[in-house]
Protein backbone atom coordinates (compact mmCIF):
# COMPACT_ATOMS: atom_id res chain seq x y z
CA UNK A 1 0.00 0.00 0.00
CA UNK A 2 1.26 3.37 -0.81
CA UNK A 3 1.71 5.95 1.91
CA UNK A 4 1.08 9.44 1.62
CA UNK A 5 1.53 12.83 3.43
CA UNK A 6 -1.55 15.10 3.45
CA UNK A 7 -1.96 18.80 4.20
CA UNK A 8 -4.60 19.42 6.24
CA UNK A 9 -5.01 23.19 7.34
CA UNK A 10 -4.17 26.09 8.02
CA UNK A 11 -7.16 27.25 5.67
CA UNK A 12 -8.90 24.17 4.96
CA UNK A 13 -12.62 23.78 4.44
CA UNK A 14 -12.67 20.82 7.11
CA UNK A 15 -11.32 22.79 10.43
CA UNK A 16 -12.84 26.20 11.42
CA UNK A 17 -9.81 27.36 12.83
CA UNK A 18 -6.14 28.27 11.25
CA UNK A 19 -4.05 25.13 12.38
CA UNK A 20 -1.39 22.89 10.25
CA UNK A 21 -1.76 18.98 10.53
CA UNK A 22 1.13 16.97 8.36
CA UNK A 23 -0.93 13.98 8.07
CA UNK A 24 0.77 10.22 7.32
CA UNK A 25 -1.61 7.77 5.85
CA UNK A 26 -1.69 4.49 4.99
CA UNK A 27 -4.47 4.06 2.28
CA UNK A 28 -7.54 5.68 3.92
CA UNK A 29 -6.13 5.20 7.74
CA UNK A 30 -4.35 7.65 9.55
CA UNK A 31 -0.64 6.45 9.95
CA UNK A 32 0.83 9.56 12.19
CA UNK A 33 0.18 13.30 12.81
CA UNK A 34 2.11 16.42 13.01
CA UNK A 35 0.84 19.60 14.52
CA UNK A 36 2.07 22.75 13.24
CA UNK A 37 0.83 25.83 15.41
CA UNK A 38 1.75 29.84 15.82
CA UNK A 39 -1.09 31.41 12.73
CA UNK A 40 -2.35 33.09 15.61
CA UNK A 41 0.23 34.03 17.58
CA UNK A 42 0.02 37.17 18.69
CA UNK A 43 2.09 37.79 22.32
CA UNK A 44 -0.57 38.62 24.55
CA UNK A 45 1.11 37.40 27.62
CA UNK A 46 3.66 39.89 26.52
CA UNK A 47 0.89 42.36 25.78
CA UNK A 48 -0.09 41.98 29.43
CA UNK A 49 3.34 43.53 30.66
CA UNK A 50 2.94 46.48 28.98
CA UNK A 51 -0.46 47.21 30.25
CA UNK A 52 -1.96 48.10 33.62
CA UNK A 53 -3.62 45.93 35.88
CA UNK A 54 -7.42 47.20 35.02
CA UNK A 55 -6.42 47.36 31.24
CA UNK A 56 -6.20 43.81 31.18
CA UNK A 57 -9.08 42.92 31.98
CA UNK A 58 -10.40 43.83 28.76
CA UNK A 59 -7.49 42.70 27.13
CA UNK A 60 -7.65 38.90 28.79
CA UNK A 61 -11.49 39.30 28.48
CA UNK A 62 -10.72 39.23 24.06
CA UNK A 63 -8.48 36.18 24.48
CA UNK A 64 -10.87 33.64 23.27
CA UNK A 65 -14.76 34.74 22.15
CA UNK A 66 -15.98 31.55 23.19
CA UNK A 67 -14.99 31.27 26.89
CA UNK A 68 -13.87 35.03 27.28
CA UNK A 69 -15.01 35.24 30.87
CA UNK A 70 -12.90 32.40 32.45
CA UNK A 71 -10.03 34.52 31.59
CA UNK A 72 -10.74 38.03 33.52
CA UNK A 73 -12.25 35.85 36.08
CA UNK A 74 -9.14 33.78 36.96
CA UNK A 75 -6.98 36.93 36.48
CA UNK A 76 -8.72 39.31 39.05
CA UNK A 77 -9.24 35.92 41.21
CA UNK A 78 -5.03 35.85 41.02
CA UNK A 79 -4.95 39.50 42.14
CA UNK A 80 -7.24 39.31 44.46
CA UNK A 81 -5.28 36.83 46.23
CA UNK A 82 -2.26 39.38 46.11
CA UNK A 83 -4.35 41.49 47.58
CA UNK A 84 -5.80 39.94 50.17
CA UNK A 85 -9.26 41.27 49.05
CA UNK A 86 -12.30 39.32 50.00
CA UNK A 87 -15.36 40.00 47.76
CA UNK A 88 -18.72 39.84 48.47
CA UNK A 89 -20.23 37.14 48.93
CA UNK A 90 -23.05 38.36 45.88
CA UNK A 91 -20.39 38.68 43.96
CA UNK A 92 -19.19 35.32 44.22
CA UNK A 93 -22.39 33.60 43.18
CA UNK A 94 -22.86 36.15 40.53
CA UNK A 95 -19.19 35.30 39.38
CA UNK A 96 -20.67 31.64 39.08
CA UNK A 97 -23.83 32.70 36.41
CA UNK A 98 -21.94 34.24 34.07
CA UNK A 99 -19.31 31.65 33.70
CA UNK A 100 -21.90 28.46 33.71
CA UNK A 101 -24.00 30.58 31.22
CA UNK A 102 -20.97 31.01 28.58
CA UNK A 103 -20.37 27.45 29.77
CA UNK A 104 -23.63 26.49 27.82
CA UNK A 105 -23.45 28.47 25.06
CA UNK A 106 -19.85 26.92 24.48
CA UNK A 107 -20.34 23.35 24.64
CA UNK A 108 -23.66 23.85 22.78
CA UNK A 109 -21.52 25.44 19.76
CA UNK A 110 -19.36 22.52 20.22
CA UNK A 111 -21.53 19.48 19.93
CA UNK A 112 -23.65 21.66 17.06
CA UNK A 113 -20.60 21.57 15.07
CA UNK A 114 -20.38 17.81 15.73
CA UNK A 115 -23.30 17.65 13.95
CA UNK A 116 -22.91 19.51 11.17
CA UNK A 117 -19.35 17.84 10.29
CA UNK A 118 -21.22 14.57 10.66
CA UNK A 119 -24.00 16.37 8.06
CA UNK A 120 -26.59 16.24 10.37
CA UNK A 121 -27.68 19.41 9.62
CA UNK A 122 -31.33 19.59 11.33
CA UNK A 123 -30.08 18.25 14.43
CA UNK A 124 -26.90 21.38 14.12
CA UNK A 125 -30.08 24.03 13.99
CA UNK A 126 -32.06 21.96 16.75
CA UNK A 127 -29.03 22.39 18.93
CA UNK A 128 -28.27 26.32 17.79
CA UNK A 129 -31.55 27.10 18.65
CA UNK A 130 -31.54 26.01 21.67
CA UNK A 131 -28.23 27.53 21.89
CA UNK A 132 -29.73 31.05 20.99
CA UNK A 133 -31.53 31.12 24.39
CA UNK A 134 -28.07 31.49 26.46
CA UNK A 135 -27.38 33.69 23.57
CA UNK A 136 -30.67 35.68 24.40
CA UNK A 137 -29.83 35.39 28.04
CA UNK A 138 -26.26 36.78 27.67
CA UNK A 139 -27.53 40.05 25.53
CA UNK A 140 -30.28 40.61 27.69
CA UNK A 141 -27.95 40.82 30.81
CA UNK A 142 -25.14 41.83 30.11
CA UNK A 143 -25.47 43.82 26.71
CA UNK A 144 -23.49 41.29 24.78
CA UNK A 145 -23.91 38.03 23.34
CA UNK A 146 -19.97 37.32 23.97
CA UNK A 147 -18.12 39.55 25.91
CA UNK A 148 -20.08 39.71 29.31
CA UNK A 149 -17.70 42.58 30.40
CA UNK A 150 -18.51 41.48 34.27
CA UNK A 151 -15.44 41.08 36.20
CA UNK A 152 -13.48 43.92 37.74
CA UNK A 153 -10.88 43.30 40.55
CA UNK A 154 -13.05 43.00 43.85
CA UNK A 155 -16.28 41.41 42.57
CA UNK A 156 -18.38 41.86 39.40
CA UNK A 157 -19.97 44.73 37.21
CA UNK A 158 -23.32 43.45 36.61
CA UNK A 159 -26.34 42.40 38.77
CA UNK A 160 -29.49 40.76 38.85
CA UNK A 161 -32.53 42.47 39.77
CA UNK A 162 -35.99 40.37 40.54
CA UNK A 163 -36.82 41.00 37.62
CA UNK A 164 -33.82 39.86 35.49
CA UNK A 165 -33.75 36.58 38.63
CA UNK A 166 -36.98 35.92 36.94
CA UNK A 167 -36.25 36.28 33.32
CA UNK A 168 -32.68 34.15 33.65
CA UNK A 169 -34.61 31.14 35.66
CA UNK A 170 -37.27 31.30 33.19
CA UNK A 171 -34.73 30.86 30.27
CA UNK A 172 -32.90 27.84 31.85
CA UNK A 173 -36.32 25.96 32.57
CA UNK A 174 -37.34 26.57 28.64
CA UNK A 175 -33.76 25.00 27.50
CA UNK A 176 -34.43 21.93 30.07
CA UNK A 177 -36.84 20.01 27.64
CA UNK A 178 -34.91 20.71 24.77
CA UNK A 179 -31.33 19.59 26.06
CA UNK A 180 -33.05 15.93 27.44
CA UNK A 181 -34.69 15.54 23.95
CA UNK A 182 -30.76 16.45 22.04
CA UNK A 183 -29.09 14.64 24.84
CA UNK A 184 -31.08 11.35 23.75
CA UNK A 185 -30.45 12.26 20.01
CA UNK A 186 -26.80 11.85 20.89
CA UNK A 187 -26.72 9.15 23.29
CA UNK A 188 -29.02 6.77 20.88
CA UNK A 189 -28.92 7.65 17.48
CA UNK A 190 -27.68 5.01 14.86
CA UNK A 191 -26.34 7.87 12.48
CA UNK A 192 -24.49 9.47 15.52
CA UNK A 193 -23.31 6.78 16.93
CA UNK A 194 -21.93 5.09 13.49
CA UNK A 195 -19.81 7.87 13.61
CA UNK A 196 -18.64 8.73 16.39
CA UNK A 197 -18.65 5.58 18.74
CA UNK A 198 -15.11 4.41 18.72
CA UNK A 199 -13.55 7.00 16.90
CA UNK A 200 -11.15 9.46 18.13
CA UNK A 201 -10.56 6.72 21.26
CA UNK A 202 -8.49 8.69 23.76
CA UNK A 203 -7.53 5.49 26.94
CA UNK A 204 -7.91 6.27 30.43
CA UNK A 205 -3.90 5.50 30.56
CA UNK A 206 -3.09 7.99 27.30
CA UNK A 207 -5.71 10.72 28.82
CA UNK A 208 -3.66 10.52 32.05
CA UNK A 209 -0.36 10.34 30.06
CA UNK A 210 -0.72 13.43 28.30
CA UNK A 211 -2.51 15.32 31.10
CA UNK A 212 -5.43 16.42 29.34
CA UNK A 213 -7.80 18.32 30.87
CA UNK A 214 -11.72 19.06 30.81
CA UNK A 215 -14.50 17.23 29.06
CA UNK A 216 -11.79 15.51 26.63
CA UNK A 217 -10.28 13.86 30.48
CA UNK A 218 -13.64 13.25 31.75
CA UNK A 219 -14.69 11.67 28.33
CA UNK A 220 -12.18 8.92 29.49
CA UNK A 221 -12.64 8.43 32.65
CA UNK A 222 -10.76 11.48 34.98
CA UNK A 223 -12.98 12.92 37.53
CA UNK A 224 -11.14 15.86 37.49
CA UNK A 225 -12.92 19.40 37.41
CA UNK A 226 -11.53 22.03 39.11
CA UNK A 227 -14.86 23.82 40.46
CA UNK A 228 -14.76 20.64 43.11
CA UNK A 229 -11.00 19.79 43.18
CA UNK A 230 -10.06 23.56 44.23
CA UNK A 231 -13.10 24.95 44.63
CA UNK A 232 -13.11 29.08 44.13
CA UNK A 233 -15.95 31.63 44.09
CA UNK A 234 -19.40 29.90 45.20
CA UNK A 235 -18.24 26.49 43.81
CA UNK A 236 -17.89 25.29 47.53
CA UNK A 237 -21.36 25.82 48.36
CA UNK A 238 -23.31 24.52 45.21
CA UNK A 239 -23.27 20.91 44.55
CA UNK A 240 -21.88 20.41 41.61
CA UNK A 241 -21.74 16.71 40.38
CA UNK A 242 -18.89 15.63 38.11
CA UNK A 243 -19.70 14.21 34.51
CA UNK A 244 -17.75 11.57 33.40
CA UNK A 245 -18.25 9.06 30.89
CA UNK A 246 -15.79 6.35 29.85
CA UNK A 247 -15.88 5.75 26.05
CA UNK A 248 -12.69 7.74 25.52
CA UNK A 249 -14.19 8.76 21.75
CA UNK A 250 -16.05 11.39 19.75
CA UNK A 251 -19.36 10.18 21.32
CA UNK A 252 -18.15 10.10 24.67
CA UNK A 253 -16.86 13.98 25.10
CA UNK A 254 -19.96 15.28 23.29
CA UNK A 255 -22.07 13.33 26.06
CA UNK A 256 -19.75 15.25 28.73
CA UNK A 257 -20.43 18.19 27.32
CA UNK A 258 -24.17 17.89 26.58
CA UNK A 259 -24.41 17.16 30.73
CA UNK A 260 -22.23 19.66 31.41
CA UNK A 261 -24.82 22.09 29.99
CA UNK A 262 -27.64 20.47 32.23
CA UNK A 263 -25.37 20.76 35.25
CA UNK A 264 -24.50 24.21 34.49
CA UNK A 265 -27.95 25.11 34.35
CA UNK A 266 -28.47 23.18 37.69
CA UNK A 267 -25.66 25.47 39.07
CA UNK A 268 -27.13 28.76 37.82
CA UNK A 269 -30.65 27.48 39.35
CA UNK A 270 -29.05 26.94 42.53
CA UNK A 271 -26.99 30.70 42.39
CA UNK A 272 -30.32 32.12 41.63
CA UNK A 273 -32.06 30.14 44.83
CA UNK A 274 -29.11 30.96 47.40
CA UNK A 275 -27.31 33.88 46.01
CA UNK A 276 -27.49 36.59 49.06
CA UNK A 277 -28.34 40.53 48.84
CA UNK A 278 -25.40 42.75 49.46
CA UNK A 279 -22.96 44.64 47.54
CA UNK A 280 -21.15 43.30 43.90
CA UNK A 281 -17.57 44.94 45.03
CA UNK A 282 -15.38 46.32 46.70
CA UNK A 283 -15.30 49.97 46.43
CA UNK A 284 -12.67 52.20 45.06
CA UNK A 285 -9.67 50.62 42.85
CA UNK A 286 -7.17 48.96 45.00
CA UNK A 287 -3.08 48.54 45.14
CA UNK A 288 -1.80 45.65 43.80
CA UNK A 289 1.35 44.87 46.46
CA UNK A 290 4.21 42.92 45.44
CA UNK A 291 3.72 38.99 45.66
CA UNK A 292 2.83 35.56 43.48
CA UNK A 293 -0.58 33.82 43.40
CA UNK A 294 -2.10 31.02 40.93
CA UNK A 295 -5.40 31.06 40.21
CA UNK A 296 -7.36 28.29 38.79
CA UNK A 297 -11.13 27.69 37.24
CA UNK A 298 -13.22 25.33 35.49
CA UNK A 299 -13.38 26.67 31.82
CA UNK A 300 -15.79 25.09 29.16
CA UNK A 301 -12.62 23.14 27.76
CA UNK A 302 -10.80 22.23 31.44
CA UNK A 303 -8.64 23.64 33.83
CA UNK A 304 -7.35 27.39 32.99
CA UNK A 305 -4.40 27.78 35.47
CA UNK A 306 -3.09 31.52 35.64
CA UNK A 307 0.55 32.43 37.44
CA UNK A 308 0.27 36.25 38.10
CA UNK A 309 3.74 38.19 39.42
CA UNK A 310 3.62 41.50 41.07
CA UNK A 311 6.26 44.14 41.69
CA UNK A 312 3.94 46.62 43.86
CA UNK A 313 3.83 48.73 40.21
CA UNK A 314 0.51 48.81 38.54
CA UNK A 315 1.85 46.49 35.49
CA UNK A 316 2.58 42.68 36.02
CA UNK A 317 5.95 41.43 36.43
CA UNK A 318 4.94 38.60 34.95
CA UNK A 319 1.53 36.84 33.55
CA UNK A 320 1.27 33.92 32.52
CA UNK A 321 -1.21 31.85 31.47
CA UNK A 322 -2.05 27.87 29.89
CA UNK A 323 -5.39 27.23 28.77
CA UNK A 324 -6.96 23.72 28.94
CA UNK A 325 -6.43 23.01 24.84
CA UNK A 326 -2.49 23.37 25.18
CA UNK A 327 -2.02 19.63 26.23
CA UNK A 328 -5.55 18.59 25.02
CA UNK A 329 -4.24 19.58 21.35
CA UNK A 330 -1.20 16.78 21.94
CA UNK A 331 -3.67 14.06 21.92
CA UNK A 332 -4.47 14.15 19.11
CA UNK A 333 -1.94 12.02 18.15
CA UNK A 334 -2.76 9.17 19.99
CA UNK A 335 -6.92 10.20 19.08
CA UNK A 336 -6.20 9.96 15.28
CA UNK A 337 -3.67 7.42 14.57
CA UNK A 338 -5.60 4.47 13.11
CA UNK A 339 -8.62 6.26 12.49
CA UNK A 340 -9.86 6.94 8.95
CA UNK A 341 -9.02 10.23 6.77
CA UNK A 342 -12.78 11.27 6.68
CA UNK A 343 -12.86 11.35 10.62
CA UNK A 344 -9.64 13.98 10.72
CA UNK A 345 -12.15 16.83 11.45
CA UNK A 346 -15.17 15.36 13.56
CA UNK A 347 -11.75 14.13 16.19
CA UNK A 348 -10.13 17.47 15.69
CA UNK A 349 -13.80 19.05 16.87
CA UNK A 350 -14.13 16.80 19.50
CA UNK A 351 -11.44 18.40 22.09
CA UNK A 352 -13.24 21.37 21.02
CA UNK A 353 -9.93 23.35 20.74
CA UNK A 354 -9.46 27.00 20.69
CA UNK A 355 -6.68 27.87 19.21
CA UNK A 356 -6.85 31.89 19.89
CA UNK A 357 -6.39 30.69 23.32
CA UNK A 358 -3.49 27.91 23.02
CA UNK A 359 -1.22 30.46 20.75
CA UNK A 360 -2.14 33.56 22.55
CA UNK B 1 -3.74 20.31 52.03
CA UNK B 2 -4.55 16.45 50.14
CA UNK B 3 -3.06 13.57 50.76
CA UNK B 4 -0.99 14.35 47.21
CA UNK B 5 0.83 17.45 48.51
CA UNK B 6 1.50 15.93 51.86
CA UNK B 7 2.57 13.20 49.98
CA UNK B 8 5.18 15.20 48.04
CA UNK B 9 6.53 17.36 51.57
CA UNK B 10 7.51 13.68 53.33
CA UNK B 11 9.50 13.37 50.32
CA UNK B 12 11.87 16.59 50.82
CA UNK B 13 15.18 16.25 50.19
CA UNK B 14 17.47 18.58 52.51
CA UNK B 15 17.35 22.02 51.09
CA UNK B 16 14.08 21.84 49.61
CA UNK B 17 12.19 24.04 51.70
CA UNK B 18 8.18 24.36 50.58
CA UNK B 19 5.74 27.28 52.03
CA UNK B 20 2.26 26.72 51.55
CA UNK B 21 -0.77 28.83 52.41
CA UNK B 22 -3.90 27.37 52.08
CA UNK B 23 -7.29 29.69 51.27
CA UNK B 24 -10.82 29.73 52.98
CA UNK B 25 -11.85 26.65 50.35
CA UNK B 26 -8.74 24.60 51.56
CA UNK B 27 -6.97 24.71 48.61
CA UNK B 28 -3.39 24.51 49.16
CA UNK B 29 -0.80 26.76 47.08
CA UNK B 30 2.98 25.76 47.70
CA UNK B 31 6.04 27.87 46.66
CA UNK B 32 9.48 26.36 46.73
CA UNK B 33 13.00 27.73 45.34
CA UNK B 34 15.66 25.82 43.80
CA UNK B 35 18.86 27.10 43.80
CA UNK B 36 20.63 23.84 42.57
CA UNK B 37 19.26 24.04 38.67
CA UNK B 38 20.07 20.19 38.71
CA UNK B 39 17.46 19.51 41.74
CA UNK B 40 15.03 20.04 39.56
CA UNK B 41 14.52 16.67 37.78
CA UNK B 42 15.10 14.75 41.30
CA UNK B 43 12.16 17.16 42.78
CA UNK B 44 9.83 16.44 39.53
CA UNK B 45 10.43 12.62 40.04
CA UNK B 46 9.44 13.58 43.74
CA UNK B 47 6.14 15.20 42.86
CA UNK B 48 5.24 12.75 40.01
CA UNK B 49 5.33 9.75 42.81
CA UNK B 50 3.38 11.59 44.53
CA UNK B 51 0.71 11.82 42.31
CA UNK B 52 1.49 15.05 40.93
CA UNK B 53 0.60 16.08 37.61
CA UNK B 54 2.45 19.35 35.27
CA UNK B 55 0.15 22.03 34.73
CA UNK B 56 2.42 24.14 33.49
CA UNK B 57 5.63 26.09 32.77
CA UNK B 58 6.36 30.12 33.46
CA UNK B 59 9.63 31.41 32.32
CA UNK B 60 10.35 35.25 31.76
CA UNK B 61 12.54 38.04 31.60
CA UNK B 62 13.74 40.02 34.88
CA UNK B 63 12.78 43.47 34.38
CA UNK B 64 15.71 44.52 36.35
CA UNK B 65 18.20 44.28 32.49
CA UNK B 66 21.28 44.08 34.57
CA UNK B 67 20.10 41.12 36.50
CA UNK B 68 22.54 38.24 36.64
CA UNK B 69 20.04 35.19 37.48
CA UNK B 70 16.91 34.85 35.44
CA UNK B 71 14.07 31.98 36.64
CA UNK B 72 11.77 29.28 35.53
CA UNK B 73 8.65 28.79 37.59
CA UNK B 74 7.55 25.01 37.30
CA UNK B 75 3.80 24.61 38.24
CA UNK B 76 2.66 21.19 39.43
CA UNK B 77 -1.18 20.39 40.27
CA UNK B 78 -1.64 17.28 43.09
CA UNK B 79 -5.62 16.58 43.31
CA UNK B 80 -6.75 20.45 42.98
CA UNK B 81 -3.64 21.90 45.58
CA UNK B 82 -0.66 23.86 43.57
CA UNK B 83 3.25 23.61 44.32
CA UNK B 84 4.97 25.78 42.21
CA UNK B 85 9.37 25.21 42.37
CA UNK B 86 11.17 28.21 40.92
CA UNK B 87 14.91 27.35 39.41
CA UNK B 88 17.28 30.01 39.05
CA UNK B 89 19.41 30.08 36.19
CA UNK B 90 22.24 32.32 34.95
CA UNK B 91 20.50 35.52 32.73
CA UNK B 92 23.35 34.56 29.94
CA UNK B 93 23.49 31.15 28.41
CA UNK B 94 20.74 29.12 30.52
CA UNK B 95 20.82 25.57 30.13
CA UNK B 96 18.02 23.57 31.78
CA UNK B 97 17.38 19.21 31.73
CA UNK B 98 13.94 18.70 29.88
CA UNK B 99 11.03 17.47 32.34
CA UNK B 100 9.45 15.11 29.33
CA UNK B 101 10.87 12.14 30.60
CA UNK B 102 8.68 12.65 33.15
CA UNK B 103 6.04 14.71 31.98
CA UNK B 104 5.05 14.09 28.66
CA UNK B 105 3.38 17.75 28.71
CA UNK B 106 6.38 19.56 29.64
CA UNK B 107 6.98 19.56 25.79
CA UNK B 108 5.39 22.38 24.50
CA UNK B 109 5.81 24.40 27.12
CA UNK B 110 9.89 23.85 26.79
CA UNK B 111 9.57 24.73 23.22
CA UNK B 112 7.57 27.70 23.79
CA UNK B 113 10.16 29.03 26.19
CA UNK B 114 12.67 28.26 24.00
CA UNK B 115 11.91 30.44 21.25
CA UNK B 116 11.15 33.22 23.85
CA UNK B 117 13.75 33.34 25.81
CA UNK B 118 17.37 32.53 25.97
CA UNK B 119 17.25 29.23 27.65
CA UNK B 120 18.34 26.03 26.23
CA UNK B 121 16.70 22.57 27.27
CA UNK B 122 18.71 19.99 27.13
CA UNK B 123 17.80 16.02 26.25
CA UNK B 124 14.87 17.69 24.73
CA UNK B 125 13.20 15.16 22.42
CA UNK B 126 11.72 17.05 19.72
CA UNK B 127 13.23 20.68 19.95
CA UNK B 128 11.35 22.46 16.77
CA UNK B 129 9.61 26.12 17.10
CA UNK B 130 6.55 25.99 18.54
CA UNK B 131 4.72 29.26 18.19
CA UNK B 132 7.40 31.44 16.00
CA UNK B 133 8.40 30.47 12.72
CA UNK B 134 11.69 28.30 12.15
CA UNK B 135 13.05 31.32 9.97
CA UNK B 136 12.98 33.78 13.01
CA UNK B 137 16.61 33.32 15.31
CA UNK B 138 15.43 32.19 18.99
CA UNK B 139 15.13 33.92 21.96
CA UNK B 140 12.85 36.08 20.82
CA UNK B 141 11.92 38.64 23.69
CA UNK B 142 15.29 38.31 25.25
CA UNK B 143 17.10 40.11 21.82
CA UNK B 144 13.90 42.02 20.23
CA UNK B 145 13.22 45.98 21.11
CA UNK B 146 9.62 45.62 21.29
CA UNK B 147 7.47 48.36 18.62
CA UNK B 148 5.79 49.64 21.67
CA UNK B 149 8.90 50.54 23.70
CA UNK B 150 10.56 52.15 20.08
CA UNK B 151 7.40 54.34 18.90
CA UNK B 152 5.67 54.96 22.04
CA UNK B 153 7.81 55.51 25.18
CA UNK B 154 11.64 56.74 23.60
CA UNK B 155 10.12 58.85 20.40
CA UNK B 156 7.88 60.10 23.02
CA UNK B 157 9.91 61.37 25.43
CA UNK B 158 12.31 62.85 22.92
CA UNK B 159 9.41 64.63 21.88
CA UNK B 160 8.61 66.13 24.60
CA UNK B 161 11.79 67.44 25.54
CA UNK B 162 12.29 69.36 22.52
CA UNK B 163 8.62 70.73 22.62
CA UNK B 164 9.24 71.51 26.36
CA UNK B 165 12.93 72.94 25.10
CA UNK B 166 11.10 75.20 22.84
CA UNK B 167 8.83 76.26 24.94
CA UNK B 168 11.41 77.51 28.04
CA UNK B 169 9.69 74.78 30.28
CA UNK B 170 12.43 72.66 31.50
CA UNK B 171 9.76 70.72 33.27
Amino acid sequence: MTTYTIPVGPLHVALEEPMYFKVEVNGETVASVDINAGHVHRGVEYLTMQRNFYQNITLTERLCSLCSNSHPTTYCTALETIAGIRIPERAHYLRVIADEIKRVASNLFNVAIMAHIIGFDSLFMHVMETREVAQDVKETIFGNRMDLGANRIGGVRYDLDAKNQDYLSQQMERMKADLAEILDIYRNNAMIALRTVGVGVLPHDKALDYAVVGPVARGSGIAYDVRTKAPYAAYDRLDVPVVTETGGDVRARALVRLREVQVAIDLIQQCLRDMPDGPIAIGGLPRIPAGEAIAKSEAPRGELIYYLRTDGSDKPERLKWRVPSYMNWDALHVMMEGNRISDIPLIVNSIDPCISCTER
Amino acid sequence: MKAELGSFIGRLQPGWIVECATDRYGVTVGWCVLEAAGDLLPFAAAVKEAGGRLSTITAYQPKDPDAAVREIAYHFDLDGDTLTATVRLPRRGAEIDSLTPLFRNADWNEREFMELYDIRVRNHPDPRRLFVDATVDPAVLDRLIPFSAMVNSASTKTLWERIMAKTGDEQ
